[in-house]
């Protein structure tokens, strides 16, 4: 059975993505082409072990994303299942190309047996499904969700040239919006409570929130007593939200509190007593004051 | 302009999703809703069809129930309802062509969808629609509007956000986009319920569907338990629950 | 979080297509405009001028009528409507009901062509409010012997006396009064900005708070003499009106007792005394089961009233037994869900206590409980018991 990774990259650099799409690969068994846009990445790509053979596309279209013209460029030396992350970019390219091919595509996938099997949350991970294909197919992979494969192989590098016609173009780049997430949208939110002693401190979570993309929550005390926005306020009486992560920070856990929490999928809580009760709700918890933790996940966060 | 969008009908997000016997029991689901990116898409092309004229055709594939949704369309102004009607058990390329078909069919110049359905949250639809009518195609958009022959949309980038220009058909896919969604009213509730749906079967559109026999369902289940939560002394352990947050949780 | 509404019996189910879209439309609106915004207006006294837009652009004012632009809704669809909006607040209930069935709805069936015209479509758009004035400082459930009177001049009718209890009052564009012009009853067309005419708040209420209260009044208060309700004297002409608002409260209450159901349910569900939540104690279950029959029974009620009101087969003791039942029970629910809430019901961050609150308003306007007892006693018996010799 024969696959094909394609390949995203960071600036000149391999997408970290692509280790997990090939390790992937490499856990049911089988070794896989993998394709480089623009030649981006190719000589790293041919030092993981489970590349039989890197191909780098070359072309003037991958200036910029247009995924029609990328995947027509793609397209032409894909081979057997195509494997990409499920980035946006990926998700784009990879139904593209499934239907230029006709075959199907399964995104989003979370685990990948051999058969081929794989199974992918739905319902916004209410549930999942597992499915059988048969033949061909493009896969889209959740990023993080699977190993790295390592280093230590020399496969072959070929270059085809194979360009397509643009069919857009970029007018003007916009700035990113300095505003902050609202808590309903973000995936990630960073609440502070009365434990981080005064409104200034919230720098510190604030901080922290531009690292991660997170949005800035904060508990009825901070919002009635120090004068904090009503729409940072999560609770029964300020916003309910269920993001993938929430991570409490000197919030005591009042069951008002929680009732606007509860649901998130991942519950990090940062308290320095041990009996408050967000210990009860929290996935990971932290016994320290967050003078102390803070700055060494934010360090943590860093290094990711 | 004729506008195309194309619409599906999603579990509510606040709905409870249910197991039984190894399958999503769609009977238990609470309340059925557009999809709720589809919605900015259907705003935006409301918000076109005002500059443009011409007229909204809704698009949708899916069982009979999809035909509600199809009427709420038109209480905020949908012109023509299509509903694409088809039992089979189908894969994704097989609704994608059907949607282009009709799409064709119905003479639309501009396709907007959502960035991705809240059901299987794939977001292969609006691509794989582009690809099979050979037209341009912009994700993740926030906004499209029209500038002489061009279509200008808005879809984040690495520094932020960019404009971009396309023109020719064109199928755009939303993500939240920046326009408050209209409130239906009355009225627009009354018109509604007086206009029909066209129902196209696959054949009337020249495609064989067959049932796919490329993917086969094996079963579907409730996500795996969470573990019980780990609580840590001191701050010695933050560097592990990092990496269990982004490991095994895979939330950062 | 979705409101998902106490329907045990699913009685929804047997709405149309229509009355149903109406229904999460207006359900959505309350939902994200009015419930985050009531308790500020209940502390501030006020009727949010957005929520008048809002309900005008949706289309919902004056429901049941046909022509003038009117919605031209079922009856059914009108108790949905006030259903909905009374899950939010009475208050909120209590505006559409003057605007629709005690300002319109006289227009509409008593108004010459020319005033049809003039008013009806500016006042289901919202542009214009209208109120309703019949009560007065010493006649209350006894409104026949009310004392303000209207004398037929030259060129224009002159208007005496005073309405208290004036839902809209203040802020209304026009006001039907209600008056008597040699002896007999007849509805007058009052305008805002009429000499002798105005409409002072009525402060300091505990209950429908963010609902307009005012006095009316007139001193010498001249109105053209195109202003008359030509085709209605007697009582019959507010009492039609209040038929058609008693029968849209008759739903809302259900709105108020849902809502009350809804907080009581979550809270008791969180709730931990003793170790377990309190909704697992069995005298906090006997409470809710007893919520959820009265709820379920005052939907099948208002339901079937709703289908009466549309078929044309109904009479005015049909409305007062589900007026007086359904208030009733929402009231007492609203008192157990209080309960339930323990010292937090009395906070306005649950909705109970307001709703208690807005209820005691609503078991005494529009007949007040005890009335429609005696107008059913008289069905009953064919003896009236509103007053005798003594
Ligand atoms: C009807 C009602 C509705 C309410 N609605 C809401 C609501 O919507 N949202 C909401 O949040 N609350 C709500 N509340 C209030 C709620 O009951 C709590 O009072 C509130 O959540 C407490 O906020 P807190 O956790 O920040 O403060 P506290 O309870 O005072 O907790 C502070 C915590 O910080 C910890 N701490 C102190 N110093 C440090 C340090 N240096 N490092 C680490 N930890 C530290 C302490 O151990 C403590 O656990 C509501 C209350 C009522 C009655
Ligand atoms: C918030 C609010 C808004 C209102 N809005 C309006 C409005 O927009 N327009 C308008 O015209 N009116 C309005 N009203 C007035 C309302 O209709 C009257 O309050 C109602 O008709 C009762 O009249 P009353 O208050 O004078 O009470 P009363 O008639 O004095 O009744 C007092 C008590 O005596 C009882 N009672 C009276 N007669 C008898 C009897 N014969 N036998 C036994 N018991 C009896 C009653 O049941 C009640 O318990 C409003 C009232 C309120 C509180």
């Amino acid at each position: 059975m024969k696959f094909t990774v394609i390949a995203e990259t960071n600036e000149d650099l391999l997408h970290p993505t692509v280790y997990q799409l090939i390790g992937a690969i490499s856990k049911i068994g089988a070794e896989t082409t993998v394709i480089c846009p623009n030649g981006k990445g190719s000589s790293e790509a041919s030092k993981i072990k489970g590349v039989e053979k890197v191909i780098s596309v070359n072309g003037d279209c991958f200036h910029l994303f247009d995924g029609s013209a990328w995947s027509t460029a793609i397209n032409s030396v894909c081979e057997g299942t195509i494997v990409i992350s499920a980035s946006p970019n990926g998700r784009e390219i990879g139904a593209m190309i499934a239907a230029k091919r006709d075959i199907p595509i399964i995104q989003d996938v979370t685990a990948i047996s051999a058969g081929i099997e794989v199974t992918r949350p739905i319902y916004s991970g209410k549930a999942t499904e597992t499915l059988l294909i048969n033949g061909d197919s493009v896969i889209t992979l959740r990023p993080n969700a699977f190993e790295n494969a390592e280093l230590g192989n020399e496969a072959p590098i070929s270059i085809v040239d194979q360009t397509s016609d643009l069919k857009i173009s970029i007018i003007e780049a916009i700035g990113k919006a300095s505003e902050r997430l609202d808590v309903t949208e973000a995936e990630i939110i960073i609440s502070g409570g009365r434990g981080m002693g005064s409104i200034d401190n919230f720098s510190h979570l604030e901080s922290m929130a531009d690292t991660l993309g997170a949005a800035v929550g904060a508990s009825r005390a901070v919002v009635d007593e120090w004068g904090m926005p009503h729409r940072m306020q999560v609770g029964q009486t300020g916003k309910t939200v269920s993001p993938s992560l929430y991570i409490a920070v000197g919030i005591s856990g009042a069951i008002q509190h929680l009732a606007g929490m509860r649901s998130s999928k991942y519950i990090l809580a940062i308290n320095k007593d041990p009996d408050a009760p967000i210990f009860t709700v929290a996935d990971y918890g932290i016994v320290a004051s967050w003078e102390d933790a803070l700055p060494i996940l934010k360090s943590e966060l860093m290094k990711l | 302009m004729n506008i195309a969008v194309l619409l599906k009908q999603v579990p509510d997000t606040t709905a409870k999703i249910t197991i039984s016997n190894g399958k999503v029991d769609e009977n238990n689901v609470s309340k059925w809703s557009m999809s709720p990116y589809d919605e900015y898409a259907l705003e935006s092309g409301l918000q076109l069809k005002e500059v443009t004229g011409g007229s909204l055709i809704a698009i949708t594939c899916g069982p009979e129930r999809t035909k509600k949704m199809l009427t709420d369309a038109a209480a905020v102004g949908a012109d023509k309802l299509i509903h694409i009607s088809e039992d089979k058990v189908l894969d994704s390329t097989q609704v994608q062509k059907l949607l282009a078909a009709t799409v064709e069919k119905s003479g639309a110049e501009v396709v907007l969808c959502g960035k991705q359905a809240a059901d299987t949250n794939s977001g292969s639809t609006g691509p794989g629609v582009a690809e099979i009518l050979n037209a341009v195609c912009v994700s993740m958009v926030s906004e499209v509007s029209i500038n002489e022959n061009n279509f200008i949309s808005t879809r984040p980038s690495n520094s932020g956000a960019e404009k971009v220009s396309s023109n020719g058909i064109s199928v755009f896919t939303f993500d939240k986009g920046i326009s408050e969604l209209r409130r239906p009213n009355v009225r627009g509730i009354m018109m509604a319920k007086k206009k029909t749906i066209e129902t196209i079967k696959p054949e009337e559109i020249g495609l064989e569907i067959e049932n796919s026999d490329r993917i086969t369902l094996q079963s579907q289940n409730s996500p795996p338990e969470k573990e019980p939560g780990q609580i840590f002394e001191g701050v010695e352990n933050i560097p592990e629950i990092v990496s269990k947050l982004r490991n095994e949780a895979n939330v950062i | 979080m979705g409101y998902e509404a106490l329907d045990f019996y699913e009685v929804d189910s047997l709405l149309s297509d229509e009355e149903r879209m109406v229904r999460d439309m207006v359900r959505d609106w309350v939902d994200k405009e009015v419930i985050p915004n009531i308790e500020n207006a209940c502390r501030e006294g006020v009727f949010p001028d957005e929520w008048r837009a809002a309900l005008g652009e949706m289309g919902v004012l004056g429901a049941p009528l046909k022509g003038y632009d009117c919605p031209g809704l079922s009856y059914t669809a009108y108790g949905v409507i006030c259903r909905e909006l009374e899950r939010g607040d009475s208050g909120l209930r209590s505006f559409a009901s003057v605007q629709g069935s005690l300002a319109m709805y006289p227009i509409w069936d008593f108004g010459s062509e020319e005033q049809k015209n003039h008013y009806l479509p500016k006042m289901t758009s919202g542009e214009w409010i209208g109120c309703f004035g019949l009560t007065e400082p010493d006649y209350g459930s006894n409104p026949g012997d009310m004392i303000t009177r209207a004398e037929e001049m030259d060129d224009h009718y002159l208007l005496n006396g005073a309405k208290m209890w004036i839902t809209n009052g203040t802020i209304a564009d026009l006001a039907v009064v209600w008056a008597k012009l040699n002896g007999v009853i007849r509805g007058f067309i009052v305008e805002k900005n009429d000499p002798g005419f105005s409409a002072p708040e009525m402060k300091g209420k505990h209950s429908l708070k963010a609902s307009v209260t005012s006095e009316l009044v007139f001193q010498d208060c001249k109105i053209p003499k195109d202003r008359i309700l030509p085709g209605v004297k007697g009582l019959r002409g507010p009492f039609s009106c209040l038929n058609n608002a008693r029968f849209g409260i008759s739903w809302g209450a259900v709105g108020a007792a849902q809502s009350c159901f809804h907080s009581a349910k979550d809270y008791a569900m969180s709730r931990i005394q003793f170790d377990h939540p309190i909704a697992s104690y069995q005298l906090v279950q006997n409470k809710l089961a007893w919520m959820l029959r009265e709820i379920t029974k005052a939907q099948l009620l208002a339901y079937h009233l709703g289908k009466m009101k549309d078929v044309g087969e109904w009479i005015p003791e049909h409305i007062s037994l589900a007026k007086m039942n359904n208030v009733d029970v929402a009231l007492e629910i609203a008192r157990v869900a209080r309960d339930i809430h323990g010292a937090n019901g009395i906070l306005d961050e649950y909705p109970v206590m307001r709703h208690m609150a807005n209820l005691e308003s609503v078991k005494t306007y529009e007949g007040t409980h005890d009335i429609h007892n005696l107008i059913l006693g008289r069905h009953i018996t064919g003896i009236q018991s509103f007053t005798r010799e003594i």
